[in-house]
């Protein structure tokens, strides 16, 4: 009775708990459905969120864009643009100075050295001493006059004093392509003419620069005006007014005021990527008063002088490079020969001419050369009264020069030169060591 | 008949194009990726150095100085590394509007913080830049905000295209911020190189590696057996992970370093176009980057 009561209270219990406990999971069932319901409202809000902030999204992006469009974006770039020739040099110029020092050596004697002239051409000797020269501290400054001008100055000391070689202004504001320059300047003509010494090849100049406007070239007072038109390839046209001191060529007494003219054209192309052509044809004409034709005389009357230059360069890398450059020069000049002495007076007409050719190797840090000059090459021309003058053999000069520049700033050159210039006389065998350095701002380099 | 139908043709040819491009001139070639990057359909881009080229030591070509002639905005590297020809290219272009101060001369790097500026210095030092280290465009912190400065020198000269040039270096940002994802993952930090020139400072600071040794004793300085020798003394002991050159100099005493020490050589693109992979400032930093690792 007693385990069948138990028995039935058990039954009973179970009854009552599993009857409680199924209504429990129906609650529990019904408790997930509205967290899932709840949850997927959630989704859904969260969903419409996202979607409104990617809206909101693209369109501050479309109002930043538009905003933008109105203004451009602020950079500060007031402070630290650096000028044309790098560091600031607005208390000091650009300042450089290069250092020209060469030891000679001749089989000439010192006295021979002094009267070496070109017969026919000049009577200006060779000024060079033998065993130590110093050619000059050469002092260069340059700057930004102002958003106009730049000014350079070229300033060589020598051991006799300070010359003013070079002191011009260049205009950077012109329109149309145009430059002006003007003050004291190396003259457009010719390719070397407008180089500085230290910047040539060879230690010396061309014979028939020396034969036919002076070793120092042409540099001279007065105003250049050049012109860069915009065509497929470069080409730079240029004329000058030159006061005409050039004493081989003019004569500051030749005339009072300006009375020597310049033209000149220079084309170039890239024939690859590694090689360019420089070429162009020059002319410089005015009126002559000169001493150095021959002893004791005076020539006046009018010389021009024709150019050609052809420069080809290969250089592939830094390592490597050659060139290649040559330039014709040809000289008329008419007019009269006051002989001091006898104060007697024939007309002189000159028509000669003269070529330079070089070429240099470069690698690495070396560089070897060798160029031949001529003169008297088509024309010989020296008719005094009508008559022509025979001064011998044809002049002419070989040279071989090889170079060794530790950095950009110093260079170690040794030079040998075979010189036939003297026609019939000895020929001058000259070994030059020439030793060059700079300090200071740091000059651009042209092509 | 064939006459009149040449007239019409020639006329045609005298007609001026619709709308006229910017005309953008730039030393280096990773200066014309980014202007082109800016400017896109809305520039002509002119590039003078090559990129086998070495930027310290080009000419100043005429065909650069024709091209400075016709430039509207001419932009270069600055820092004084293109002092050897730019300053002549400039003036002999006789283009008044590319001359310092006006609107088309854009030194690049004025718009980035310099490292390395020496607080003294001679050229004792070799080719030391006394502005600091002009290689400063491995960098994505310098090229943004050089992009930056882009846009705004394009919208300077070219003031009716500001939004497309704006838009353009929003979508450069949006890339860039993609590319330094996948860069920054990269874990370059605490690695060791050597290398030739000073060209990789910028992106060392930026990845966290190291450069410990340079071929050069100094900057534009070819090495001595000397300096060899102690380069080499010195990798053995602290066994750099490679040593890195550019392409345009310096393979034979890389090489040899690497013979007698076991690193080996990596080859990495300076500038746009250096290698075929480097085809834009993007490209040529994914590739740098690859080649690191």
């Amino acid at each position: 009775m007693k385990i069948k009561t138990i028995a039935i209270m058990l039954v009973l219990v179970c009854a009552i708990t599993s009857q409680a406990y199924g209504s429990d999971i129906e609650s529990r069932l019904s408790a997930l459905e509205e967290i899932i319901k709840q949850q997927g409202k959630t989704i859904n809000d969260q969903q419409m969120v996202i979607l409104e902030l990617k809206e909101e999204l693209q369109r501050s992006r479309k109002e930043e864009i538009a905003r933008s469009e109105e203004k451009v974006v602020e950079v500060d770039r007031s402070q630290k643009a650096t000028g044309l020739f790098g560091t600031s040099n607005l208390m000091n110029p650009n300042i450089s100075l290069i250092l020209d020092t060469f030891g000679y050596s001749s089989n000439l004697k010192e006295s021979e050295l002094r009267t070496r002239r070109i017969p026919g051409y000049t009577t200006e000797g060779i000024t060079n001493r033998k065993g130590i020269n110093l050619d000059s501290a050469e002092l260069f400054f340059f700057a930004p006059v102002d958003p106009y001008f730049n000014l350079y100055a070229t300033i060589p000391i020598t051991e006799d004093g300070v010359e003013l070689e070079e002191a011009y202004f260049v205009t950077t504001s012109l329109p149309y392509g145009l430059q002006l320059k003007g003050g004291k300047f190396k003259s457009g003509f010719g390719r070397i003419n407008s180089q500085h010494p230290h910047a040539w090849d060879f230690a010396d100049a061309p014979l028939s620069y020396r034969a036919l406007m002076g070793g120092e070239g042409i540099t001279d007072k007065g105003v250049q005006l050049t012109y860069l038109p915009t065509l497929p390839f470069y080409t730079l046209f240029g004329v000058e007014l030159l006061q005409g001191d050039n004493l081989i060529l003019f004569g500051p007494d030749a005339r009072s005021g300006p009375h020597a003219f310049t033209a000149f054209a220079k084309a170039s192309f890239d024939v690859s990527d590694n090689a360019t052509i420089l070429f162009g044809p020059s002319v410089i004409s005015g009126s002559t008063k000169t001493d150095t034709i021959a002893d004791n005389t005076d020539f006046r009357g009018r010389s021009t002088l024709y150019g050609f230059e052809a420069t080809y360069k290969w250089k592939p890398s830094k390592a490597q490079s050659v060139t290649l450059q040559s330039e014709y020069l040809y000289r008329s000049q008419t007019g009269t020969l006051e002989d001091s002495a006898s104060s007697s007076v024939d007309g002189l007409k000159r028509k000669q001419d003269g070529l330079y050719i070089q070429g240099v190797y470069q690698w690495e840090r070396y560089r070897a050369g060798l160029r031949y000059d001529v003169l008297d090459l088509f024309k010989k021309d020296y008719m005094l009264s009508g008559n022509q003058s025979d001064f011998g053999s044809r002049p002419w000069r070989v040279s071989g020069m090889l170079e060794f520049k530790p950095t950009e700033f110093s260079r170690i050159r040794l030079q040998y030169n075979h010189d036939k210039s003297a026609r019939n006389s000895r020929a001058n065998n000259e070994v030059i060591l020439q030793l060059t350095f700079g300090i200071g701002a740091h000059g651009a380099h042209p092509f | 008949m064939k006459r009149y139908l040449l007239v019409p043709l020639m006329l045609l040819l005298f007609v001026p194009p619709a709308f006229a491009k910017v005309n953008v001139v730039t030393t280096l070639p990773w200066i014309g990726s980014m202007a082109k990057e800016i400017g896109k359909d809305y520039i002509d881009v002119t590039t003078l150095i090559k990129s086998n080229q070495d930027p310290h030591f080009a000419e100043a070509k005429p065909s650069m100085i024709l091209a400075a002639r016709k430039a509207d905005i001419f932009m270069y590297n600055g820092l004084d590394l293109e002092i050897g020809y730019l300053p002549r290219i400039i003036e002999s272009s006789n283009n008044p509007k590319i001359q310092p101060g006006k609107r088309g001369n854009l030194d690049c790097s004025q718009f980035i913080e310099a490292i390395e500026k020496p607080s003294s210095v001679d050229r004792s030092m070799g080719d030391v830049h006394p502005l600091g280290n002009p290689h400063y465009h491995l960098s994505s912190k310098n090229i943004l905000k050089v992009a930056e400065g882009i846009s705004a020198a394009l919208s300077g000269i070219d003031p009716g295209n500001t939004a497309y040039y704006n838009s353009n270096l929003q979508s450069f940002k949006d890339h860039l911020n993609e590319k330094l994802k996948q860069w920054t993952k990269k874990s370059l930090k605490g690695m060791k190189y050597v290398t030739n020139h000073k060209y990789f400072e910028y992106l060392a600071r930026e990845l966290g590696f190291q450069i410990i040794g340079y071929i050069e004793p100094k900057p534009g300085i070819p090495p001595s057996a000397g300096h060899i020798e102690e380069l080499i003394e010195m990798m053995k002991k602290t066994k750099p992970e490679a040593i890195l050159n550019t392409a345009y100099s310096g393979k034979k005493e890389a090489d040899l370093l690497s013979m007698k020490t076991g690193v080996k050589v990596k080859v990495l693109p300076h500038d746009v176009g250096a290698s075929d992979s480097a085809r834009d400032w993007l490209t040529l930093m994914d590739t740098i980057i690859r080649t690191l690792e």
